[in-house]
Order: structure tokens, then C-alpha cells, then sequence
């Protein structure tokens, strides 16, 4: 996480502010876990003062020869107590604080689902915000727990601290100052060394990185090759030197700046202390103020009591920390998505119309997020620029070009992921703005090129969420069929119940990538909708694998309406209409006839891919 | 079902090492940190000892000697003066101490980790590519780069806490002893506590192993909400719900484990405290306090200062014993770590080189009666294929996805040996060369080609750069397409690739990538070429003139390229179709139309879809 190595001042409020929101969806998420927290640090905390008195009364009994059948009483009393407040202990710490962290994390982790799908894609491709998306899904369930162990210590340290005070006070006053003091050094000394820690995590991040990244080179199976059959192996290892020596200097600078403040500012002065306060006490016994058992008990409590208040002074800065921490996911669950609307019931499909629809990335993501600085005029490079085109029902629709001419990204406008930034996007004449985004994309399928498959059922893969026997079992065996898959479908174990991937099912299935790309076709034809968007659906198959799934293909969308895009150019054949798209411009529409006379772009496209065959066809005739 | 239940008999069989094995693995960590500093570990261990030592006499002792001395009314001068200096040699011992561990000890962690990483680097290049598809093997080998440095810095961890404990256990329980020897029956105890809590880990154990494929579940769905590649799909269906439903179920889950296991590990961990915290600190007090109080110095009791010692000390021996008993816990569980890393490295791999060094300006290969089969695959990958490849000649393999094409060149490369059969360099079989001379003769793009993060002139050469290569590197990235791109980076052939380690990185995309690891060949003018799929990553346009400075450059090269386009195996001398493992047919591109066989098909197939009616027309 670079954001982790700034480290920005935070006013007190905003430090309160957040570790309170933190406990306060603690509460409302398992309030359970919240309460048995403190009760915990409640019941530490006294065990831990009836520990400082007892002693503290037994030594001076001692001392002055007290009666031992009341210490007998007293002590099984103690005892008693201490075997209840064990029995919690173990019950909370070994069995039940596990469940409720669990609860929580699932339900802030339902909260953060929820949010993070609602969200424009757009802010996905915006890297801070990722990184920082991506760190409060990991860290914020996590972060909650510590800010709970804080809150637990801080209730045990200061009832356990108070008593020892008071105790102290009844002694000697000025043994009670010397203790503040020395913890007051003693946190001085400790937030100095964090300063030096930090520093040096900071400075060694990027060493750290790249080990891991040379590690990751070493064990990833993706680089074995190449190591083998070239040289590479010699410069990682140069690489790896280098970063090593630049640890190890590192190392050095920093430990001695780190002996400095903690070896020798923390203990050795917290060994002299120790001393003092001895010296100190040996005084008043020779000057007979106290008792031998008072010298000792006073001794005991005055160390126990300096290593209490550190530990709750220390405390206070881990608010800070944690702070920090819950800014961001206070940040991620503030960010709205800006892509929204009213209308939920969506007409049947008749016509989609692109309206002078330009589009950049860049502007996207940057115009939504934190409004950051606006890129530069000239780094904004459109991907789509005053696109034009009309889809009716039943149109047969082709989008070609050239590795990026915006193809894919005009499939994404079309699904509403994104928002154009210029002109406007008609369905049945109304701006899709208007639509629900949810209720807009039920009535479109689309395979997208980088479609996924889950770790789940075949059955669930195709349904694209629950399976139910009775209501689904038909039309998820008709769409594997349409998608052509059938035959490998009769190979799996279980039927469409055969579970995909190897992720948690030792049994399930591996796809190859052809065969994931049917899966994904299919899902499109249960989904059934008048509409589908097939983006490169045979690019993951052989020309054998091609030929027969586009036949499939076809021969099942006779009357729907099929947009497909392709940088193959032999599919394009039956669209009825064919748009050539050019750096995000459409610079050609017609027929494959149509183009092929025009003889432009599309035309010289074709010929390109075409030449060999017909060359050699050629000859050969 | 069977499947899993295998799985887990088998990682509880894994999960045992012997009581001597586990000594030894212990002792393989203190070796590779003596290895790296003989001297380091001798010392760390003294300063543990010192430490302990000066713990105890400031601590128990002191407290008992001053009372003492207050009690049989000795001069309090006498004692200031030994209060003095014990503070003046503690002080100066802890300046030393410090020093060495925040300053020396640091640094020596460093090289120890450095030692064995590299050792592991070192091996990993070794060992043969089938070790990566060997799963059992490959969890291992990951476990071991993963945990490695880490384990051998906590063995020296371990037996560090160990000895400190020894020592704190010993010198309070000497003084115990020496006061009262009953007092050592309620030391004891910790002891005892031993077996509860061995069944205790057992069950936390079990339970945790109950939780794992749901907690895995968890993780899953977490995936699928954050990863950007699910992004999409996540938007415009209904999958979300059953995740989010696979969510909820999971804490039934863990609620349902919860009360299976949670009472019994609460009963026993409160047995387990009710021993160490309750019986055994307030049993040896009320001893001791009974003891002073009736009986006293006078009658064989305690005086006032040894029940203070008995007090303050009895906890921490009954704590120390107890984590005693954990640490050799400890490194069982190191020890376990470590046969993995042990395994690793004594592991001898199976590819290894000849004597013979490989021709420079190469030669024909011969590829006789070659046989392969995947370890643990039920059939060969490869049958029974010979083919000649002759010096200066180019051969296109084509065929179906999975029929033996990318199988066949990592033999060729001899990343993987051959079952049966041979393949010869100018006669020679190519195992009795060295690895480095042999491999050294082939320039390679492989379907799945990797970039490191490191300079575009180091990622081109692929070896540390010389004198005079900046024009080498030039003319390269020219033949393959990249130049240009290359030259608009803000450092140019210096711009680190991806912005990992560098801000002024580059990130390129793939079809430029592509291009880049292309340039890799023409760099180092190695007699032998191979191609995987160069060109799948590239628009048609992109990938005709790639294909045409291809053979342009590798003139005079043998160059064997794998497509699945047939429109570029026209460039080719000699065509290969591979059908399942066999050599389906082999000739010229004329040869092979002429025969109407498999390949003429498989050609018309696709010309059809280029050329529609005109191919029926002319048939």
C-alpha cells in the first residue's frame, strides 16, 4: 500500500470521530461481540486490581505478622473469583469471540458487496481508487477487530492502573510521581522509535517489493520457461543482490537511530529508573516510614504500575493509527455511483440508437473520483469519437476494426457500464440514462471477451445465479446445446450438477478455454433476451471449434437481434449491416457486399486476411 | 467424495515427522544461519544468557538479599554500595546488548535470509519444468520459497526463548529450592497441565480443519467482488446473489462448528488456567505464608524475605515451565516447515546436462521415435514422432488445440526429456550436451511469454549488457515492430517495464509485449528459432507484416513456428500437422493440398469463411 507510508496529520476530532464510527458499526453489526469485548477488558481489569491489593495487603500481613486463617479465607475468596473470571476467558477468548468476529466480518463484508457492485466500473479503473477499494475489502473487518482490542485494553488498563494508584497514593505520594515521569519518558522514548520504524518501513517498501516480485519470478510456473532457456536467471539474481545490500545498509542506519532512541532512551534509562525507585524505597525503610513488607509491596506495585500506564499511553496512539485506516473505508462507503436511474420497468426492445457518442477513460474515471486533477488535454485520448449507429429488432449487427478502434468499449457504453461523456444513448427513443442500470442490463445478454466462469455448478454458471430443478433444468439443457456444447456436457460426471473449477470441489471440473467460452455463450441464450452482444465469442477456439459454434450461433438467433464484434473478419459475412470502426470513429457501414465495392478500409482489411487462401486457392485451380 | 477424503488421510500422514527427524530439521536451520555467520549464532545465544542472568539478579534475588540483610539488622550502607553496582554493570551490559540487537542483529537476519533465498533461487532454476505440474510437489516447493527465511530466523527464535526460559526456570527454581524444597511440588504442576493442553490444540485443531473449506468459500466470494475481472460480469447478472447467499450460509456454518467444539476447548482451557493461574500461584503463597507466619525463621520456616521471593517467584516459574513445554512444541511445528525446505533442496533433478558442448552455428535436429506423457496423464501427449529439421529450414506445426504442438517444442528446448525415443544434433544425442550450450542455441517465443520488470534493453538481451549492444538492441526492436513504441517511452531503452518498481515505467499492452519478447530473438542470432502462436495477440494487419519481417530476419535460420492460423504456414518449407499426439501428416503446403487430406480440410475450412463461394467454384 503506498497510501500507508504518507503520513498525514489528522485533527483529534477527525481521530474520534472515526474510531467512533468504527465501534459504532461494530455494535450494529454484532453488538454481541461488542459487549462481551468490554465486559472482558471490564473483568481483566479488576482481576488484575484484586491482584495489586491482595498482594499488596498480603506482604504487609506478612511484615507485621498477621492472622493467617483470615489471609486462608480471603485467599480462597481470590481464588474463587479467579477461577470464574479464567472460565470467561476461555469461553470468550477459545470459542466465542471467533464467531462473532466472523459475523462481523461477513456482514460488513455484505455491506462492502453490496456497495462495491453498485459502483461505476469507471472507478475500478481509476488505480488509487482500486488500491484503496481492494485494501478496505481486506483490511476494514480486520481493522474493526484491532480497534476493538484497543477499546478491550484501554477499559482493562485503566481500571487495572487506577487502583494501583490509589494504592500507591496511600504509601507515598512522591513514589506515584516518579512513576508518571519515568512513563511519560517512557512514551516519548516509544512514539520516537515508532518515527524511526516508520521511516524505515517506508524507505524498505520498495525494496520488499521487489524481492517479492523476484520471488514470485522464482516459484510462478509462468516465468519457469523462460528462465530456463535464457540468460534471465543471472540478471534477477544481480537484481536481488543489490535490493539485498541496499536492506542491509538500510538496516544499519536505522537500527542505530533506533538503538539511540529505544536501546538507550527507553531500556537503559527504564533499568536506572528501576534502580531509582529501589534506592528510593531503601531510603524511607531505613528511615523506618515503611515496613519490609510495605518496601517490597511498594516495589512490586510501582514496577507493575509503569509497565500499565506505557501500555495505556501507548494506547492512545493507536487511535491514531487506526484512524488513519478507517478513513479510507469511511471514504469507499461515502463514494456514490454516478451511474443511476428511475425508470425499473423497461419497455421490450425495438430500437437502440447511438447519438454523436463520444467517450474517454480517462476523463471517466478522473471526473468521478475525489475530483483529482483533470488530465491534461492532450493525455485524454478518446476511445469512442461522435459514433452514429441504429440497431432495430432483428438486425444482424457486426463491429470490426482493428485492436483498439473502441469496439469493446462501444459494448460497454451499450450496457450502460460506463456513461458516454459526449452525445447520448437511445433505447425505444429514450435516453437509457433514465433506466434503473440493473433493470436496463436484464434485457440484454452479452459475452464479454473477458467473461468469467464461476466457481459453481454448470446449471449455476448457465442460470447466471440460483438453479432450481423443476423451474430451470429445460432451458439450461437447451442453451448448453445452442452454445454447442452438448458432447462435452455428456463427458462430465454429474450432468449440468458437475461443479467448475477445481476451487473448492476436489471432483469439479477444469475447462478448457474454448469450452468456458460456450458456457458463456449459454449463458446468454437462458437469459433469453431479445437482444444479445457477443464480443469475440470464438476467439479462444480452433478454426474446426469456430466454424461449428458459429453455425450453432446463427442458426439460433434467426429471430433475435445479435450484435457481434470480431477482429476475424470471416464471421462478418451475414451480418446485415457491418460497422468498421477506426481509433473509436465508424468510418464505414454497408453490407459485406456493399463494403467490399466501396473498397475502402474494411475492403483492405479483408484482403489482408483473405491474401494467402487465395493466392494458394488460386494456384491450385 | 472419495477424492478429498484421500487428500486429507494424506496431509495428516505428511504432517508427522519423527522426534529425530525433527532434531535434524532444527539443526539444518542452525547450520544454514552458521553458514552464513558462525559467529552471530554463539553470540546471540550469549546475550540471551547474559540477559536472563541480569533479569534474575535484579529482580527475585536483589529483593531478597536487601530484606535479608534488613532482618538480621546488617549496616545499610553495605548493601547501597552492592545496589550500585550491580545498577552500574547492568547499565553497561544493557548499552551492550542493545547495540547488538538493534544495530548487529538486524543486519545479520539480512544475510541469513539472503543466504538461503538464493539458495532456493539457486535450485529453482534447476529443477525440471514437470516439478511445476506436479502438484503435490509444487505445494511443497511454494510452501518452502514462502516460509523458508522466515523459519530458519524463528528456529534461533525458538531456542532463544528457550534458553532464556531455562534460565529464568532454573535460577528461581534453584532459589525455591534452596528456601523451601516442598515448594517444588507446586512448580510441578505446569508440568502436568501438559496433557490437557495437548488435547486441547487437538480439538482447536480439528476445528479448525472443520472451518477451512468454508473459510475458503469466504475467500472466494471476496474475490469475486473485488477483482476487476469479475467486475462486469458481476454488474449484468444475477450471480451476485448466489454469492452473497454462499456468504450467509457460511456463518451457519461457523455457528453450527461453534457449538460442536466451542464448549469442550472452553472447559478445557479453563481447567488448564485454573491450574497454572489459580492452584499453583496461590498454593505455593499460602505455603509460603503459613510457613512464615507459624512457624517462622526460628522453626525451620521462612523468614520474611524468602516468602517475599516466594511470592514474586512462583509465578514466573510456573509461567516459564509452561511456555517450556510450548516451545518444543514450537519446533515441531518448524521442523515440519522445514522438511519441505530440506526436500526441496536435496531434491536432484532429473534433466541434467552432458559433457558435450552444443555446436554454435547448430546443425540439423532429428527428433527419432519420440514418446511423451505427462507424469500422471492417462495417455502420451506425443506418440511415436520423428521428423528431420534441417539447417536453414523453416517448419510450421500446425494442428487442433491440445494435439502435442507446444508439448513437442518443450522437448525440443529439452525441458522435458522424452519417455522413449531420441532426439539428435547433428547426430548427437542431445543429452549428453550441456544444458547452457544446448538451450543457448535456440531463440524462443513462447505462447505465454513473460516480461520481467526490468529494462527494455535488459528484457531484449536477456543478459547483463555489454559494450556495442545498444545497436544490437536497436535493429531488434525494429524487426519486430516495437521500435517506434520503444522510442516514444520517456527513458527509452533504459524505461523499466511496469510501473511496479519505477513511476517512469512503462506498461505496454499486449500485442506489444508481444512484439518486445519477438525482438528477443532477433537479438541474439542463434541458429534455431522457435515460435509459439507469435502472432495471437495481434490484429490481422499487425500480424501479416510481423510474419513477413520474420522470415525476412531468420534468413538462414532454422525456425520452427507453431500457428493455428493456416494462412501463415504458407510461409513455411515443410508443413507438420499433429493430430492427437501424432505426426497426421508432413509436406509442402502444395504437398499437402494436393493429397486432399486433413489438412487440405482443415484449409479450405478456413479459406471458405475468407473466400465464400469462390472455393466450392473452383473445386
Amino acid at each position: 500500500m503506498s497510501k500507508e507510508t504518507k503520513q498525514p496529520k489528522q485533527p483529534i476530532a477527525t481521530i474520534i470521530g472515526n474510531n467512533l464510527f468504527m465501534l459504532g458499526r461494530i455494535a450494529k453489526y454484532a453488538p454481541a461481540y461488542f459487549f462481551a469485548s468490554l465486559f472482558w477488558g471490564m473483568l481483566h481489569g479488576v482481576r488484575s486490581s484484586m491482584t495489586a491489593i491482595y498482594t499488596f495487603y498480603l506482604l504487609n500481613a506478612i511484615g507485621e505478622g498477621g492472622d493467617f486463617p483470615y489471609v486462608l479465607k480471603l485467599t480462597l475468596l481470590v481464588m474463587a473469583f479467579f477461577t470464574i473470571v479464567w472460565f470467561y476467558d476461555s469461553w470468550y477468548s477459545k470459542a466465542y469471540s471467533s464467531l462473532l468476529q466472523k459475523k462481523l466480518h461477513l456482514k460488513m463484508h455484505e455491506e462492502l458487496f453490496v456497495k462495491a457492485r453498485s459502483l461505476d466500473i469507471a472507478y475500478f479503473d481509476d488505480p488509487e481508487f482500486y488500491n484503496d477499494f481492494v485494501w478496505a475489502m481486506n483490511e476494514s473487518d480486520r481493522r474493526a477487530i484491532y480497534v476493538m482490542n484497543t477499546v478491550r485494553g484501554f477499559c482493562y488498563q485503566i481500571v487495572s492502573f487506577s487502583t494501583s494508584f490509589a494504592l500507591i497514593l496511600t504509601v507515598k505520594p512522591m513514589a506515584a510521581i516518579i512513576v508518571l515521569v519515568s512513563s511519560i519518558f517512557s512514551v516519548i522514548c516509544s512514539f520516537m522509535s515508532n518515527k524511526v520504524n516508520f521511516a524505515h518501513r517506508k524507505e524498505a517498501n520498495p525494496l520488499w517489493r521487489k524481492h517479492g516480485y523476484l520471488n514470485r519470478v522464482y516459484h510462478l510456473p509462468d516465468y519457469a520457461k523462460e528462465i530456463r532457456v535464457s540468460h534471465a536467471n543471472d540478471l534477477l539474481l544481480k537484481e536481488y543482490d543489490e535490493t539485498a545490500d541496499k536492506k542491509i545498509s538500510l538496516a544499519v542506519k536505522y537500527g542505530k537511530k533506533y538503538f539511540l532512541c529505544w536501546g538507550v532512551g527507553w531500556e537503559v534509562f527504564a533499568e536506572i529508573t528501576r534502580f531509582l525507585i529501589i534506592f528510593y524505597m531503601m531510603g524511607l525503610l531505613a528511615a523506618g516510614e515503611i515496613a519490609i513488607g510495605g518496601f517490597v509491596a511498594s516495589i512490586t506495585l510501582v514496577l507493575q504500575m509503569r509497565g500499565t500506564l506505557s501500555n495505556l499511553l501507548g494506547n492512545f496512539a493507536r487511535y491514531a493509527e487506526h484512524s488513519l485506516y478507517i478513513e479510507k473505508y469511511r471514504e469507499f462507503l461515502r463514494t456514490e455511483p454516478t451511474i443511476r436511474g428511475e425508470i425499473t420497468e423497461i419497455p421490450e426492445f425495438e430500437t437502440l440508437e447511438f447519438r454523436n457518442v463520444s467517450f474517454s477513460y480517462e476523463f471517466s474515471s478522473h471526473a468521478k473520483y475525489r475530483f483529482r486533477d483533470k488530465p491534461s488535454e492532450e493525455k485524454i485520448s478518446e476511445a469512442l469519437k461522435d459514433v452514429n449507429l441504429t440497431i432495430r429488432a432483428g438486425d444482424k449487427i457486426a463491429i470490426v476494426g482493428y485492436n483498439g478502434a473502441g469496439k469493446t468499449t462501444l459494448i460497454k457504453l451499450m450496457m450502460r457500464l460506463y456513461d458516454p461523456t459526449e452525445g447520448e444513448i437511445l433505447y425505444n427513443g429514450v435516453n437509457i440514462r433514465n433506466y434503473d442500470p440493473d433493470a436496463y442490463r436484464q434485457k440484454i445478454g452479452t459475452v464479454f471477451q473477458d467473461f468469467k466462469i464461476f466457481a459453481a455448478t454448470v446449471a449455476e454458471n448457465v442460470v447466471n445465479g440460483e438453479y432450481v430443478e423443476e423451474r430451470d433444468r429445460e432451458r439450461v439443457l437447451a442453451s448448453l446445446e445452442k452454445a454447442d456444447f452438448s458432447e462435452k456436457l455428456a463427458t462430465l460426471p454429474d450432468g449440468i450438477l458437475t461443479h467448475l473449477t477445481r476451487e473448492f470441489n476436489d471432483a469439479g471440473v477444469n475447462l478448457s478455454g474454448g469450452e468456458s467460452q460456450k458456457v458463456a455463450i449459454a449463458r446468454v441464450f437462458a437469459q433469453d433476451t431479445p437482444m444479445m452482444i457477443m464480443d469475440e465469442p470464438s476467439s479462444a477456439l480452433d478454426p474446426m471449434a469456430e466454424y461449428h459454434l458459429n453455425q450453432s450461433i446463427l442458426h439460433h438467433t434467426e429471430d433475435k437481434t445479435v450484435v457481434f464484434i470480431s477482429h476475424r473478419l470471416s464471421t462478418t459475412r451475414i451480418a446485415d449491416r457491418i460497422y468498421m470502426f477506426d481509433t473509436g470513429r465508424v468510418v464505414e457501414v454497408g453490407s459485406h457486399e456493399e463494403l467490399l465495392a466501396k473498397d475502402g478500409k474494411y475492403a483492405e482489411m479483408f484482403r489482408l486476411q483473405s491474401e494467402k487462401y487465395r493466392t494458394e486457392e488460386q494456384t491450385l485451380s | 467424495m472419495k477424492q478429498p477424503k484421500d487428500k486429507k488421510d494424506k496431509k495428516k500422514k505428511e504432517k508427522k515427522v519423527s522426534l529425530k527427524r525433527t532434531w535434524q530439521n532444527n539443526l539444518f536451520a542452525l547450520r544454514e544461519i552458521g553458514k552464513a555467520s558462525p559467529f552471530y549464532l554463539i553470540v546471540y545465544l550469549s546475550s540471551t544468557v547474559i540477559y536472563g542472568l541480569l533479569e534474575f539478579f535484579t529482580g527475585a534475588y536483589l529483593l531478597r538479599k536487601i530484606v535479608n540483610s534488613v532482618e538480621v539488622g546488617e549496616e545499610l550502607s553495605g548493601i547501597v554500595m552492592y545496589v550500585a553496582v550491580l545498577m552500574a554493570v547492568t547499565v553497561v551490559s544493557y548499552l551492550v546488548l542493545n547495540w547488538f540487537w538493534h544495530v548487529i542483529s538486524p543486519k545479520m537476519q539480512q544475510k541469513i535470509a539472503m543466504q538461503i533465498q538464493k539458495e532456493l533461487f539457486a535450485k529453482a532454476s534447476e529443477v525440471e519444468l514437470g516439478c511445476y505440474e506436479n502438484p503435490a510437489f509444487y505445494d511443497k516447493y511454494v510452501r518452502a520459497m514462502d516460509e523458508a527465511s522466515y523459519r530458519v530466523s524463528q528456529v534461533l527464535d525458538t531456542l532463544d526463548t528457550l534458553l532464556s526460559h531455562i534460565i529464568t526456570t532454573s535460577a528461581n527454581s534453584f532459589l525455591l529450592f534452596f528456601i523451601d524444597p516442598w515448594l517444588m511440588v507446586f512448580a510441578c504442576i505446569p508440568l502436568f497441565l501438559g496433557f490437557i493442553k495437548k488435547k486441547e490444540s487437538k480439538i482447536s485443531h480439528d476445528w479448525s480443519v472443520a472451518r477451512k473449506s468454508t473459510e475458503r468459500r469466504v475467500w472466494y466470494v471476496q474475490r469475486t467482488f473485488y477483482l476487476s475481472d469479475y467486475a462486469k460480469e458481476m454488474r449484468i447478472g444475477g450471480m451476485y446473489r448466489l454469492m452473497l447467499r454462499d456468504l450467509r450460509e457460511s456463518y451457519r456454518v461457523f455457528r453450527d462448528l461453534t457449538n460442536k467444539y466451542g464448549l469442550k476447548v472452553t472447559l478445557l482451557s479453563t481447567l488448564r488456567h485454573f491450574g497454572l493461574d489459580v492452584l499453583t500461584v496461590f498454593g505455593a503463597t499460602l505455603y509460603a505464608v503459613w510457613s512464615t507466619m507459624y512457624l517462622g525463621p526460628a522453626n525451620g520456616g521462612m523468614s520474611v524475605g524468602d516468602c517475599v521471593v516466594v511470592i514474586g517467584s512462583i509465578s514466573t516459574v510456573s509461567y516459564s515451565l509452561n511456555y517450556i513445554v510450548d516451545t518444543l512444541t514450537q519446533f515441531h511445528e518448524h521442523a515440519l516447515f522445514l522438511e519441505d525446505v530440506r526436500y526441496f533442496l536435496d531434491y536432484q533433478p532429473t534433466i541434467v546436462g552432458g559433457e558435450r558442448i552444443a555446436s554454435e552455428d547448430g546443425g540439423e535436429l532429428r527428433v527419432e521415435h519420440v514418446s511423451f506423457r505427462y507424469d500422471g496423464a492417462e495417455k502420451d501427449t506425443l506418440e511415436d514422432i520423428s521428423f528431420t529439421l534441417k539447417k536453414g529450414e523453416r517448419l510450421a506445426l500446425v494442428g487442433s488445440n491440445g494435439s502435442g504442438k507446444t508439448t513437442l517444442v518443450k522437448l525440443l528446448l529439452r525441458l522435458y526429456d522424452p519417455k522413449e525415443g531420441e532426439i539428435l544434433l547433428n547426430g548427437v544425442n542431445i543429452k549428453e550436451m550441456t544444458l547452457d550450450s544446448y538451450r543457448d542455441r535456440f531463440g524462443t517465443v513462447f505462447q505465454d511469454f513473460k516480461l520481467f520488470s526490468l529494462s527494455v534493453r535488459e528484457n531484449v538481451l536477456l543478459r547483463e549488457p555489454r559494450e556495442g549492444d545498444e545497436e544490437l538492441v536497436i535493429r531488434a526492436l525494429k524487426e519486430s515492430g516495437a521500435y517506434e513504441r520503444v522510442m516514444r517511452l520517456p527513458k527509452g531503452l533504459d524505461t523499466v517495464l511496469t510501473r511496479e518498481f519505477d513511476d517512469e515505467g512503462a506498461n505496454l499492452s499486449v500485442g506489444e509485449q508481444q512484439k518486445l519478447s519477438l525482438a528477443r530473438v532477433f537479438a541474439e542470432n542463434t541458429p534455431f528459432v522457435i515460435l509459439d502462436e507469435p502472432s495471437s495477440a495481434l490484429d490481422p494487419i499487425a500480424e501479416y507484416t510481423m510474419f513477413e519481417n520474420m522470415m525476412r530476419a531468420t534468413e538462414g535460420r532454422s525456425v520452427i513456428f507453431i500457428s493455428h492460423r493456416l494462412s501463415s504456414a504458407v510461409l513455411a518449407d515443410r508443413v507438420i500437422l499433429m493430430d492427437e499426439g501424432k505426426i497426421a501428416e508432413i509436406g509442402t503446403h502444395e504437398e499437402l493440398l494436393a493429397r486432399g487430406g486433413k489438412y487440405a480440410e482443415m484449409f479450405s475450412r478456413q479459406a471458405e469463411n475468407y473466400l465464400g463461394s469462390e472455393v466450392t467454384d473452383n473445386e
